[in-house]
């Protein structure tokens, strides 16, 4: 038999045979473990979590038509978009606003991408719901007010044109039947409350905007949410005002500058926190392989007896103890992943990316860590004086 | 010839002489027995035929080599090359089996086999108890597999302390029948004891009474 076998077969059955013993130093591994390699995961997953959790605050980017260009093109914003990671654009909602009348009184409305201004805007309080097909507007709260519409109601709404508008004043009221452009009517689906300006506008589908306008205008403004670190938008606003030159890309720096702040504050306690555990872990590691080895010293000194060098009794306790860190570094690998998970369905209501990379770390991890805790009370345990520990003093 | 010189051999702990000018000649093939009432230095003289202590005084000459200098990494190699120890405890590690306990003195010695350790068990009479974990063996079960282990590398020496103090009659004799058979085969038996039954199957028993040799006596009914 090989000398290798005979030492796996000395630490294996070290290990297996005092099963009560190594359960202790193996829950205390895998117990650090567990919360190291759960506590990295949260710390290396907290960017995308938060930042998902951020998209809630609305749009981090506008694009803006460029002064001297077409405008904003529908064409224009889609090769700005082609700068955007697909994955991580989470809504678009292109705008268009015009003065439309209610009732003869101007009112603002916003032709937009409906599915792209909720994905935009989560934080956008429906009451009724939100349009699901042409025809149907949704409508600010102050508005609704104004006019004592609710949902379910319909609602006249008519559009001049500039030009009619000018035409009008200038030739009379005998005029003004011919030029008053389009009127139609709408079915309110629900009223928008956001504490904001939106509560003044009323928002219908862009289908229905070229409809009542009679004519297919750039956009004012397209709004996107984006699931991006800070330097990765800014890398954004430089490759489209780059490459795309009738749009201009801008940040919306409250939304942005705050996720930044809150981001590295988080992430520094998450840091923070791991290093406590980390080194708590050692400690107790260390203490645990301190009893399980003071607790062998007559095996020890039987070892000498026998004829063991220091470096061969030193090479077998660390074998068991890395052995022990590596069974404890895997459990605590798999068990962390858990934990983590549960923190982030109960912090973030949302579940944790898998990173593998984790487990050979954290394996590697526990065995430095339990090598090390082992290296003192092993180094203690072969000054033992086998004539004396043999004798029972 | 003498496989082992104890001459004038000493050893001092402040003012204790617990070994006081002791000089001893053990031949290759001999069985001696070492006897003395508690304190008389019956340890301390397994000790440093052991290799597991230095005399204060004097020389220890194994195999012709005077190792009362040498350091105790050597020591620990002397031991392992050519002394094989029997304990009055046992001392086997309660989580290997009989026969993994005796391969671990091949361990440290040279290389582990099995079937060579499973046959030194065979000649104690314990090649049935093979994969028992020592809680699971009587003591003079346990002391068998010391005796075994003791054996495994052909040591030129086999030391054993008080080897049936823990053993009922029957185990004792079993023990001693072993030894009876290894001196036979040619091997050197020094048998620390304070039974004077276990000293009078050896050939020669030397008693020792505060660290001095008082007596010596040879057995004139010795038969193998």
């Amino acid at each position: 038999m090989k000398k290798q076998n005979m030492f796996f077969r000395m630490i294996t059955a070290s290990l297996v045979r005092r099963r009560s013993r190594m359960l202790v130093a193996l829950l205390a591994i895998a117990v650090g473990a567990t919360i190291l390699s759960g506590l990295v995961t949260i710390y290396y997953d907290v960017p995308r979590q938060m930042g998902e959790q951020f998209r809630n605050y609305g749009a981090n980017m506008i694009f803006l038509g460029a002064a001297d260009s077409e405008g904003l093109t529908p064409d224009a914003v889609e090769r700005g978009l082609s700068y955007i990671d697909a994955n991580k654009l989470v809504g678009v909602a292109p705008y268009r606003y015009e003065t439309v009348n209610i009732n003869e009184q101007p009112v603002v409305a916003a032709g937009t991408d409906l599915a792209g201004a909720r994905a935009t805007s989560p934080y956008w309080i429906v009451s009724g719901e939100w349009p699901a097909a042409d025809g149907e507007v949704l409508v600010g709260e102050d508005i609704a007010d104004v006019f004592d519409v609710k949902a379910g109601d319909t609602l006249s709404v008519s559009f001049t044109p500039a030009t009619a508008e000018a035409t009008t004043a200038a030739e009379g009221e005998d005029a003004q039947e011919e030029t008053n452009g389009i009127e139609m009517t709408f079915t309110v689906s629900g009223t928008l409350d956001t504490g904001g300006s939106e509560e003044n506008y009323i928002f219908i589908s862009l289908a229905d905007m070229e409809a009542l306008t009679g004519e297919s205008a750039a956009y004012d403004v397209v709004e996107l949410s984006i699931s991006a670190t800070q330097n990765e938008l800014n890398a954004i606003v430089d490759s489209v005002t780059e490459n795309v030159s009738s749009v201009t890309p801008r940040l919306v720096k409250r939304v942005t500058q705050s996720e930044t702040t809150v981001l590295s504050k988080l992430q520094s306690l998450v840091l923070l926190v791991t290093i406590v555990v980390l080194l708590l872990t050692m400690i107790c590691v260390a203490t645990t392989m301190m009893a399980v080895v003071t607790e062998r010293r007559k095996e020890v000194g039987l070892r000498k007896a026998l004829g063991a060098s220091n470096g061969s009794i030193t090479m077998e306790f660390m074998g068991e103890g890395m052995l022990l860190g590596a069974v404890g570094g895997l459990l605590g690998s798999i068990l962390g992943f858990i934990f983590a998970q549960a923190v982030s369905m109960n912090v973030f209501n949302s579940s944790i990316t898998f990173k593998p990379l984790l487990i050979p770390i954290t394996i590697l991890v526990s065995i430095l860590v339990t090598g090390l805790a082992c290296l003192i009370p092993v180094r203690s345990a072969t000054d033992v004086d086998p004539a004396l520990v043999l004798k029972g003093e | 010839m003498s496989l082992l010189e104890i001459k004038n051999v000493s050893k001092i702990y402040g003012n204790l002489h617990a070994l006081d000018n002791v000089s001893l000649n053990v031949d290759a093939g001999e069985w001696v027995a070492i006897m003395g009432p508690s304190g008389s230095g019956k340890s301390t003289m397994m000790n440093i035929i052991g290799c597991m202590d230095k005399p204060s005084r004097g020389e220890v000459l194994l195999d012709g080599k005077d190792i009362s200098k040498e350091s105790a990494k050597r020591l620990t190699e002397i031991r392992r090359d050519k002394i094989g120890l029997i304990f009055q405890q046992f001392h086997l590690v309660n989580y290997l089996t009989a026969v993994e306990n005796v391969m671990v003195a091949q361990y440290y010695h040279s290389l582990p086999d099995e079937k060579e350790a499973l046959e030194a068990l065979e000649r104690v009479g314990l090649a049935d108890r093979a994969k028992h974990l020592p809680s699971q063996l009587s003591g003079g079960e346990q002391q068998r597999v010391c005796i075994a282990r003791a054996l495994i590398n052909h040591p030129e020496l086999i030391l054993a302390d008080e080897p049936t103090g823990n053993l009922d009659e029957a185990n004792e004799g079993i023990v001693l029948e072993l030894f009876r058979l290894l001196h036979r085969e040619g091997t050197t038996l020094i048998v620390v004891t304070h039974d004077p039954e276990v000293a009078d199957v050896a050939q020669r028993t030397i008693v020792l009474d505060h660290g001095k040799l008082s007596r010596e006596i040879v057995n004139e009914n010795f038969h193998d």
